[in-house]
């Protein structure tokens, strides 16, 4: 199922590619397995190698409908219904994602992170340095742009904020995710582009945090030595049972995704402890609101 | 990972209730069994080694998930119960107490009373109330009715009939004495009028007692079954809403749905008087 707006661009309300090449890719992965069959058999199959196998079932890439029918029936799936549904999650895993027009100031990691957000049902994140970009308003997004990409000309600076604001449609959409962000106070005490933008990014993060499905926890100074020594992270889950949570953290110049049980149960705990550890969502409004008055 | 014990100088902290990551916890496991993602591989490892001992504890689950929905649709339907609290609030599922009581009546208010923070953090962050309604989280331990009515009637008005409810909680005060105490204390705060809800296991499965001492070796917060006749018993004084205390399946099942396998948890709603 997608949706695509009047203008032709595919709405964020639409689901995105993602979880339809992470879904499809999970049941391939067990067909696979219960079939007996090798990596590389199956790849031999679709004339392709084993990691063009392995990356299809961690649904990392896009699938073409021949090579999915040829895989269920090298693997025994002979059932009518069954074929249909993956072949329809196929065609689902190829609809163009909202972002896919900022192709020319995204890097292809930060389109894979787009497209688990977009899809994403609870959104977790902890801040160390910067309000979050779901949050952002277009000052403060600009001066954090600013930030990374000094000697870049006015017009793609407009173009990479653009593309940071076009992220908040999520939250405004029919069914938007719930995001759960805790944030450290440095985040809220460096004045990203100046007091003036500053005081407005504050005072619209008091804003959001109003709204049913946005909590904001800020985790004070006075708490010290809380546990994420590692710095900014985020925890996406998705509403589908068999799609397990990815964490994703971002890097200087690429990312890192992490879905294995044993690497996400280790940030949940951090998220965990961070959030028990926070002032309450009511408690960090008033902090917030003190920030405000006293800048 | 270090664990983060609460400091006695932090108001909203519950002294050595800080999240032990290293033995099972009650409220994770159950969200395993329910088939969610919010526990970790000490949980997932004591869960399979619990329904390995005794299989029927998944439908427990389940069944007392569905116990709790039936419950609360009748107290705010037909019983016109407008008020809830809702003591031992669990990491939040699907269809929580607010969510069905706010679908039949959207005014509907809600207290969740918890003393671990790692259910209050998720409950303060995921348990939204609807525009009409409200939903508060009160940070107690319910062994102390006292704090509890205090906390509740910050948000709630204890004139006016409460719906009072303790779903698979009350097994884990190990002495039932104790437990009869904390109904009965709660239950004297509230005016006539107001229910009583409870759901728990009783000891009529060998297999049950064995994996809940399995479970209890393992470190993790006991949890006691009862006798038929104690369970009975929290109800003396109410008047018995149909069909009575019984298998939780058998409480006013909803048509068309078939039962369960056989499992030994009970259930029933009673009015005080």
């Amino acid at each position: 199922m997608s949706t695509v707006q009047r203008d032709g661009r595919p709405s964020v309300n639409g689901p995105g590619p993602t979880v339809p090449r992470l879904m499809l890719g999970i049941q391939l992965h067990r067909l696979r397995e219960a079939a007996g069959i090798t990596p590389d058999q199956a790849g031999y199959e679709i004339r392709a190698s084993r990691s063009k196998i392995s990356r299809m079932e961690n649904g990392q890439v896009r699938f073409k409908e021949r090579d999915v029918t040829d895989l269920l029936t090298l693997y025994g799936v002979t059932d009518e219904q069954t074929r249909a549904t993956l072949v329809a999650l196929a065609k689902q895993a190829n609809t163009p994602g909202w972002w896919s027009r900022y192709g020319d100031v995204m890097a292809d990691w930060f389109e894979a992170y787009l497209g688990l957000e977009t899809a994403a049902s609870v959104i977790r994140t902890f801040e160390l340095q910067f309000v979050n970009g779901l949050f952002q308003t277009e000052d403060y997004a600009r001066a954090v742009t600013m930030l990374g990409h000094t000697s870049a000309p006015a017009a793609e600076i407009d173009r990479r904020v653009s593309l940071r604001l076009g992220r908040q449609d999520i939250l405004t959409g029919l069914n938007p995710p719930q995001v759960w962000s805790v944030l450290d106070e440095g985040a809220l005490r460096r004045p990203v582009g100046g007091i003036a933008v500053m005081r407005a990014q504050l005072k619209r993060l008091a804003e959001m945090a109003r709204l049913r499905h946005v909590t904001i926890q800020v985790v004070p100074f006075s708490r010290g030595g809380h546990t994420a020594a590692g710095g900014s992270f985020t925890v996406l889950r998705f509403s589908q049972p068999e799609v397990p949570d990815v964490v994703y953290i971002e890097q200087l110049t690429s990312a890192l995704y992490l879905d294995k049980h044993e690497d996400v149960d280790h940030y949940m705990e951090v998220v965990n402890h961070l959030s028990t550890e926070a002032l309450t969502p009511a408690q960090s409004v008033k902090f917030i609101s003190e920030i405000i008055r006293d800048m | 990972m270090t664990d983060v014990s609460s400091s006695p100088d932090e108001p909203n902290a519950t002294a050595g209730t800080g999240i032990d990551t290293t033995v099972p916890h009650s409220a994770r496991i159950w969200n395993y069994w329910l088939g969610g993602k919010d526990n970790y591989a000490v949980d997932r490892a004591a869960g399979d080694q619990f329904s390995a001992i005794y299989p029927g504890i998944v439908d427990i689950a389940r069944a007392d998930r569905a116990f709790l929905g039936r419950v609360v649709r009748y107290l705010a339907g037909e019983a016109g119960v407008r008020q809830f609290l809702d003591v031992g609030t669990g990491l939040p599922t699907a269809d929580n107490t607010h969510e069905v009581a706010q679908r039949v009546v959207p005014e509907s208010r809600i207290v969740y009373v918890d003393n671990d923070p790692l259910v209050l953090a998720h409950a303060r962050a995921l348990l939204a109330s609807s525009p009409e309604g409200s939903t508060h989280y009160v940070d107690a331990n319910m062994a102390d009715p006292g704090k509890v009515l205090q906390e509740a009637a910050r948000w709630l008005d204890l004139t006016q009939p409460v719906g009072l409810t303790f779903m698979g909680v009350l097994g884990h005060v190990i002495d039932h004495d104790e437990a009869r105490s904390i109904v009965t204390g709660l239950l004297e705060g509230l005016p006539s009028g107001s229910y009583l809800a409870i759901n728990d296991s009783v000891n009529t499965s060998e297999e049950l007692e064995e994996a809940l001492r399995v479970y209890e070796a393992s470190g993790a917060v006991p949890y006691r079954t009862r006798s038929v006749e104690q369970f009975v018993g929290y109800f003396d004084g109410l008047d018995l809403v149909e069909p009575g205390v019984v298998l939780v399946d058998d409480w006013r099942p909803d048509p068309g749905v078939g039962r369960g396998p056989e499992i030994p948890q009970m259930g029933g709603v009673g009015r005080k008087k």
